[in-house]
């Protein structure tokens, strides 16, 4: 795939319609799902992500990928952004852009940057590890871009997953 | 809403074959350590979990793994994992577990070892 692509950039005297395959968009096309702090509306964001990923012709690979990234993030705003507890939202915006797609995750939990998590603690010999920042760890290696700002009162986490 | 985790189980032998199809997310994680725990409690001495129909699976899928491995150890039961290739394999080698877990070829093979 990769290769196919230099070629099909490369070649500069082509006329540009033997190209636009290779361009799935040229508008960006948003997707806003705003889940409860409930992790069974992880199943929604789920299915949001799915219908995205079909929409937009994502390659499955980097829709897995992006399932899982969207799965640990979400998953740890609704477990730690509010110790108190109580209803909540976090507010998911993916923008499919030539050959990207840009993920926003929005909560009004407390501070928190998840690229801090602590790494995974590596296992004595013999005793199994306790998978404490685990899916950040697995979630940054997912991604081409993963980015944090806190703007009061909230926490922003920008990711970009390229597909092509 | 889409398919999310399918689990099923059979016996072959002395050995209970459970196959997880689909997602294992942490909107059904939990699912996983329910099952192994059940059979457990039901006296199963040997389990076997075949992923190959599992296309992704995040970290609450390696800790439910996790809990139910110990939860084996602590029974006296034998809990191991076959078909782990492709993406799932590259999760579980991004996360560092692949030696967490006994990890034992194709299904066939697993069956061979644990008979």
């Amino acid at each position: 795939m990769g290769a196919l692509r230099g070629m099909a950039w490369s070649v500069d005297r082509r006329p540009l319609r033997s190209i636009s395959w290779e361009v799935p968009s040229l508008v960006a096309e948003t997707t806003d799902v705003t889940i409860r702090n409930d992790l069974a509306d992880i199943a929604v964001l789920r299915d949001a992500v799915d219908r995205v990923g079909a929409n937009a012709r994502i390659p499955s690979a980097a829709l897995y990928d992006l399932q899982v990234v969207l799965d640990e993030i979400v998953s740890n705003v609704i477990k730690y952004a509010w110790p108190a507890g109580g209803a909540h939202e976090v507010r998911v915006r993916l923008t499919v852009d030539r050959g990207a797609v840009e993920v926003e995750v929005v909560d009004d939990g407390q501070p928190y940057d998840p690229r801090e998590a602590p790494a995974p603690v590596r296992a004595a010999p013999g005793r199994r590890p306790r998978p404490g920042g685990l899916g950040i760890h697995i979630a940054r290696q997912l991604v081409d871009v993963f980015d944090y700002e806190r703007k009061e009162p909230h926490n922003r986490v920008r990711l970009t997953k390229r597909f092509i | 809403m889409s398919e999310g985790l399918k689990i099923a189980h059979a016996r072959s032998g002395p050995v209970c074959v459970v196959t997880l199809t689909g997602r294992i997310d942490n909107s059904n994680a939990k699912q996983v350590s329910t099952e192994v725990d059940g059979l457990i409690g039901a006296g199963e001495k040997n389990i076997l979990l075949d992923l190959a129909g599992v296309i992704y699976l995040t970290s609450a899928a390696f800790r439910a793994l996790l809990v139910a491995t110990d939860q084996a150890e602590r029974n006296a039961a034998r809990l191991a994992l076959c078909s782990i290739t492709g993406h799932v394999r590259d999760l579980f080698e991004m996360g560092g577990l692949m030696d967490s877990f006994t990890i034992l070829g194709s299904r066939d093979e697993a069956l061979a070892r644990l008979a």
